[in-house]
């Protein structure tokens, strides 16, 4: 393959990892997904009763994992058919969009029923408000996730199968929006009514926002603020990842790839200790007085 | 390509899971405390940041296959590095202009890098916030020795499979490269699982003072990985009633 052809792929690649990475982590910001949710399921014993969906019963790279690996595996399946790849990885990415469904119907019941000795409600608007977003979210991203995969399984010649590679893709798109975006959701939006510019002290764990800016808060809410932060810094990330471990090998060369991707991770510890350096000098130092309004 | 004898299957799925294990103990990870900024690290699961870099790192070695074996470790590690690096920067990312607030680490007084005070910077009631400079590059180390070993273990196994004493009629590349690909998986997750219970939780990396156990949980790695290495032996077609 043609350095051009190759760059063409790996940025079509790059771009299907951005949306797929912005997609995942509103994803886990509508369903309360990942470890923020410690917080969400955290609450009721405090008495603090809310309306945030909450189906966290499992890891988000496991769970993202499976609905890229359903996806993979119908689209396979359905390829030999002559349906062509777009309608195939569509179909995979409908079937696992119906699967995730069930699932946060099902976590979402059973996690509440968990919280009920603390009068935690089960509120059935919040189910079905919910349910459409999350499996619309999870759609997208299964669909770019098996989409750059069968880029990588045909156009790159990747020598592990189209169901493989998803699954994979899938583990490594739930660590990095786990990683990143969540932050947002979790330091953030669930603890708004305190001062910004600061951790979460231990002793004000499960104390989360339960209003928003009318009535009462939902996950609806909490997404429409993390999506203008948390949700494009993941796209971002995961786009860079895809796009940065393929680029180095199609520009230099095998030998060159590996220097090359050293060259970027020395660029990048360097561009870590400027962000961080920039944040003590315009931030300062923590005085008692101002935690005192904590 | 290197046809893989058994006895260096065996031992290279040792080393791989060994590598992977020890490397685990370098990310720092901080799990729910630090996905809402109480304490420093990646917010997320020890096993699930260690697996996502190792992912990353197998799919760019496995990119190289056929390639010399050095070729294809250094791909994995690089790729892992890369993996890592940039989650941990846009970690930052968030917890710098989305939270607020500055990286820093409540295990040491100063940064043993860049020695910069640590203590004043830390929120009241917080075991610190995001990743300074020392976690970012520990971080760097663990993705590095994760992704080698993970491509230690896919190259290894791939090289057994091919080789013509064991290898079937049928027996496609293809499917050399996939039974291999999920062994070096399974063998990622097994030794990040290890690992992380070792852990207990949360770790800042090199400098943290849970560091000190890795001596502990090299030992349950390898035991761990030697039992995955002869069973790896099954694997392989015609060998101990393999498939």
């Amino acid at each position: 393959m043609d350095i051009v052809t190759g760059l063409a792929v790996v940025s079509l690649m790059g771009a299907a990892a951005t949306i797929a990475g912005a997609a995942e982590d509103l994803e886990s910001d509508i369903g309360s997904m990942s470890n923020p949710n410690s917080q969400v399921q955290l609450a009721p014993q405090m008495g603090n009763l809310h309306r945030i969906f909450n189906k966290a019963v499992s890891g988000e790279p496991v769970a993202f994992g499976t609905w890229a690996g359903i996806a993979g595996s119908v689209a396979l399946i359905l390829l030999p058919t002559g349906f062509g790849p777009l309608f195939s990885i569509a179909t995979g990415a409908f079937i696992a969009a119906l699967v995730h469904a069930v699932f946060a119907t099902t976590s979402h019941l059973g996690r509440t029923t968990g919280s009920s000795r603390f009068e935690q409600p089960l509120f059935l608007d919040v189910v079905t408000q919910h349910l459409g977003p999350i499996a619309a979210h999870g759609f997208i991203v299964t669909f770019c996730m098996v989409g750059l995969s069968y880029l990588m399984w045909t156009a790159l010649g990747h020598p592990f199968p189209l169901p493989m590679l998803a699954v994979m893709w899938g583990i490594t798109i739930g660590a990095v929006g786990s990683s990143t975006g969540d932050v947002h959701y979790g330091a953030e939006r669930e603890y708004q009514q305190y001062p910004f510019g600061a951790g979460i002290p231990v002793a004000i764990h499960g104390d989360i926002t339960r209003m928003a800016e009318l009535g009462a808060r939902n996950s609806i809410d909490v997404v429409n603020f993390c999506a203008k932060y948390g949700g494009p810094l993941t796209g971002f990330c995961f786009g860079l990842i895809v796009f940065l471990s393929f680029w180095t090998t199609i520009v230099f060369g095998a030998t060159g790839g590996v220097i090359a991707g050293i060259v970027i991770i020395l660029l990048l510890i360097y561009l870590n200790l400027r962000i961080e350096i920039f944040a003590r000098e315009n931030y300062g130092e923590y005085k008692q007085e101002k935690m005192e309004e904590l | 390509m290197m046809v893989i004898d058994p006895y260096t299957l065996i031992a290279a799925v040792t080393v791989g899971g060994v590598l992977v294990g020890g490397g685990v103990h370098f990310i720092p990870v901080g799990g729910a405390p630090a996905a809402i900024a109480t304490a420093t690290g990646v917010g997320t699961g020890t096993a699930m940041l260690a697996a996502g870099s190792g992912m990353t790192g197998l799919i760019t070695a496995a990119a190289l296959t056929g390639q010399a074996p050095w070729l294809i470790l250094a791909s994995g590690a690089v790729g892992s590095m890369l993996m890592i690096c940039i989650t941990m920067l846009v970690g930052n990312l968030v917890y710098v202009f989305g939270v607020g607030c500055v990286p820093v680490s409540a295990k040491v007084d100063t940064d043993p890098i860049t020695k910069l005070p640590q203590e004043k910077f830390v929120t009241p009631g917080t075991e610190g916030h995001g990743l300074p400079t020392v976690c970012y590059v520990s971080g760097t180390i663990g993705g590095a020795l994760g992704g080698i070993g993970g491509g230690l273990v896919y190259w290894a196994l791939y090289g057994a499979l091919a080789n013509p004493i064991f290898t079937l009629a049928n027996r496609t590349d293809l499917s050399a490269a996939m039974v291999a690909g999920i062994f070096a998986l399974s063998v990622f997750f097994v030794n990040a699982v290890i690992a992380s219970y070792n852990i207990g939780g949360t770790i800042e990396g090199f400098h943290d003072p849970k560091f000190k156990r890795i001596p502990r949980g090299i030992v349950a790695c390898l035991i761990a990985s030697l039992v995955a290495g002869i069973f790896s032996l099954f694997l392989l077609p015609g060998f101990l009633g393999g498939i």
